[in-house]
């Protein structure tokens, strides 16, 4: 380490002779006139460049003190620092995944980033969704309403968010019937079956694909198409003739009607698949591990107390004269936030619920604690198995890295398209 | 302006003392570091394959890895002391190599952290009821000292559950720790039967007993013994099926590349079989001290009498193994915490395990010490 330093002073002391030496050339050469120029130990302009340096070089010198450190304890224990271990087999198997034991590292990564990305697609939704329930009910003036969403805010922001996971896992979702047995008897089956709730797994319907189920799909996006053109064609009648456009309606109505005539003309393409447990194996229908249901809400739950306090602050934002001015216009209560306060809310909202989002992301690693497979319990049931350590951290950082800076990515675009132009 | 320029050289001051004394801190650290860095590599495996047994010495205590969730092998008691088969046999080690039993630094592990832990050197020994397996052997660069318990692979269920052998578990839902030989053994038993199953995998014992009494899953399978210590414990009725599908040999473990140290566990070790076979209990121990038999004076590191050629008695000495323990390692471990019988006794007897292949080979078990001699 010690001739390290003395390496950096003697390239300092090198730089600063030189940079003197080329400076006094110059001089001579351009024939400038430096009387008025103080020595370089109070020149400013040599100050401004010697500090820089002399930063980068302290930078320097500390990351490589880091890197020695790290190479020197991982060759004493003869760790190798390649990553040529991805391609053994895991001897990791994942619940309702067809994810093989032997499956290499990098498979058993990847369902893991697969499972995370479940977690975070319907979360985050929800968590916008309640968050901005509770933090217009805050605001609401009905008195029950407003003490229960602050009794909810308050409670949840102030706990440890594993807290909510673990409690959301263990009092509620592991209270759940079991689904042993061979057809799983004790589980809960409300609507006749439709639906099948356990303590490990639940399932409920989904679409199966008949005869023809392709040609449909085709329709439906002919449809989704033509509705959006309709939503168009409505708004421009508006805008020419201001007649109310009801363009929801008119794009919806179209894009049922479209589906339904093709539904029949094709012959019902598809069917509902309705869960079953036979010889204890779970079929048809569509089935996840109550884990996730747990990791999900729990999370959901807990970013919609922040996000409810983003969306209160931003409702309060609006100016007073916009909500007393939507009053004299007599819009109704729902009118007045849907047309007036919400639009200009939303504004001031959306940096910091970008935040949110990336929370939301991260704090999916908590589910370690219930054992649901995301990316952060594989990559630790990998370290119990003596796979390198450094490699999997790296890896696993670089995941989470990704799917902020996504979010990010996201949130900033939706930013751009919500600032106002030319204000 | 003044000012600035004030300011400024006043920080280019203080960057270049804050390199001076950068490296000024860590000169004294780094020195040694940057020997063991610039010589050959044989200055870095040296200190890895030697020094743990002075190293533990100087430190005064042992540092040995335990499990704190397994009744009857390693545990907390209600005073918040480790307990336990496996916690006695780190006294032994401490008593063999410190001469106090007590001096031992207990550090709880859950399965996923015991290797890294052993490899890292955080733990000087693992007796965590880590079973032999080649590939541990092998690829985590551990060393297995010689096997305390010899056990199984067996299957737990709730009384009234229908499931009657392995057969009946198609598709069952099995809750089982991560990072074992247990998950192992079941992907390879279940899989040469073509019967499927869904593993449940936890951390540890403490997040998979909730479960399997909630019933996420309807199986629990680890060793045999610990079916036993969980059966006593839970609320439930339980059945423990009685179908072992493996081997489970347990013992203490150190980390590869240090021959004296792992010398020095594996005979701290063997000296509780032998005491049982010679049958010196922690009780009797101080009753040898005049014995005859020259075998149980060398194990005991009782002075011999030294006879020339003539067969004339010269003196006597004690007789010096040359394992690198005190010559009366064996009445430390005898005296402070006993023999294998007395240590079975003591934790596992309790949970109704029976000796089994763990009695002396005498009477046909498995326990068999080399002689001491």
């Amino acid at each position: 380490m010690f001739q390290r330093v003395g390496i950096a002073v003697a390239a300092l002391v090198a730089i600063a002779v030189v940079f003197l030496v080329v400076r006094a050339v110059i001089d001579r050469v351009t024939g400038r006139d430096t009387s008025d120029r103080p020595p370089p130990w109070r020149d400013i302009n040599v100050l401004h460049w010697a500090a820089q340096i002399v930063a980068l070089a302290l930078i320097v010198l500390l990351a490589d003190w880091l890197w020695t450190n790290f190479r020197d304890r991982t060759d004493a224990i003869g760790l190798v620092l390649n990553f040529d271990f991805l391609s053994q087999p895991s001897g990791v198997s994942i619940a309702d995944n067809a994810l093989s034991p032997n499956a290499p590292i990098r498979d058993a990564i990847a369902q893991g980033v697969k499972n995370t990305f479940l977690i975070i697609l319907l979360g985050i939704p929800l968590s916008v969704i309640l968050g901005t329930i509770i933090g217009i009910s805050r605001l609401s003036t009905n008195w029950l309403l407003r003490k229960l969403a602050t009794v909810y805010v308050e409670f949840f922001r102030n706990i440890p968010v594993l807290l909510v996971i673990v409690f959301a896992w263990g009092a509620v979702f592991l209270r759940f019937p079991s689904s042993a047995g061979q057809t799983a008897e004790r589980a809960w089956r409300p609507l006749n079956g439709w639906f099948i709730f356990s303590n490990g797994r639940f399932a409920f319907p989904s679409i199966v694909g008949l005869d023809k189920f392709s040609t449909y799909r085709v329709i439906i996006v002919v449809a989704i198409i033509v509705a959006i053109a309709v939503l168009i064609w409505r708004t421009s009648v508006f805008n020419n003739t201001g007649h109310p456009h009801h363009r929801v309606r008119y794009a919806f109505s179209s894009f049922l009607a479209i589906s339904i005539i093709s539904f029949f003309a094709l012959g019902a393409p598809f069917e509902m698949s309705k869960p079953d447990v036979v010889e204890r194996i779970w079929v048809g229908g569509f089935r996840m591990q109550m884990p996730y249901v747990a990791i999900m809400l729990a999370l959901a739950i807990y970013t919609a107390s922040h996000v409810s306090e983003i969306v209160r602050g931003s409702i309060l934002s609006v100016h007073k004269g916009q909500v007393e001015a939507a009053q004299a216009l007599a819009l109704s209560g729902f009118q007045r936030y849907r047309y007036v306060v919400l639009p200009q809310a939303f504004r001031v909202a959306f940096p910091p619920l970008i935040n949110q989002f990336l929370n939301y992301s991260k704090n999916t690693s908590l589910a370690v604690a219930i054992g649901f497979a995301e990316a952060t319990s594989i990559v630790f049931n990998l370290f119990g198995q003596s796979q390198p350590a450094p490699q999997l951290l790296l890896i696993l950082m670089l995941v989470y890295l990704a799917f902020s800076l996504l979010l990010s990515l996201f949130g900033n675009f939706v930013n751009g398209r919500l600032q106002i132009v030319g204000r | 302006m003044k000012m600035n320029t004030k300011l400024l050289r006043l920080m280019a001051v203080l960057t270049v003392f804050a390199l001076v004394g950068v490296a000024c801190n860590t000169d004294a650290e780094t020195t040694e570091e940057s020997v063991a860095t610039t010589d050959a590599t044989d200055e870095v495996t040296l200190n890895q394959s030697g020094g743990r047994l002075q190293t533990v010495i100087d430190r005064g205590t042992l540092n040995c890895g335990v499990n704190d969730t397994l009744p009857g092998f390693g545990f907390i008691d209600a005073d918040g002391d480790n307990v336990g088969f496996d916690v006695d046999f780190c006294k032994v080690i401490a008593a063999a190599v410190l001469g106090d039993a007590e001096a031992v630094a207990y550090t709880a592990l859950d399965s996923g952290q015991r290797f890294p832990a052993l490899q890292s050197g955080e733990i000087d020994v693992l007796i965590r009821n880590t079973t032999w397996t080649a590939s541990r052997d092998g690829s985590e660069q551990a060393n297995f000292m010689p096997t305390t318990f010899y056990d199984g692979q067996d299957f737990m269920v709730r009384a009234d559950s229908p499931i009657q052998s392995i057969d009946d578990m198609q598709n069952a839902s099995i809750c089982v720790l991560q990072a074992t030989s247990t998950l192992l053994n079941l992907n390879a038993v279940f899989g040469d039967r073509g019967i499927s199953f869904t593993p449940v995998e936890f951390t540890s014992n403490d997040e998979l007993q909730p479960a399997f009494v909630a019933e996420q899953c309807e199986v629990w399978t680890t060793d045999a013994s610990g079916l036993a210590s969980f059966a006593a414990t839970l609320d439930i009725d339980t059945r423990i099926l009685g179908n072992v599908i493996s081997k489970e040999p347990l013992g203490p473990v150190v980390a590869d590349g240090d021959t004296e140290w792992a010398q020095v566990v594996k005979w701290a070790t063997l000296a509780t079989f032998q005491a049982e076979e010679f049958g010196i209990t922690q009780g009797n121990v101080d009753s040898f001290a005049d014995t005859d038999n020259t075998n149980i004076r060398i194990f005991l590191g009782l002075p011999i009498e030294v006879k020339d050629t003539d067969g004339n008695v010269t003196g006597e000495e004690v007789k010096d193994l040359g394992l690198g323990l005190p010559a009366d390692f064996a009445q430390n471990i005898v005296g402070q915490v006993g023999n294998y019988g007395d240590i079975y006794q003591r934790h596992l007897a309790p949970l109704g395990l029976a000796r089994g292949p763990n009695a002396m080979w005498s009477e046909g078990g498995l326990i068999y010490s080399p002689p001491f001699r």
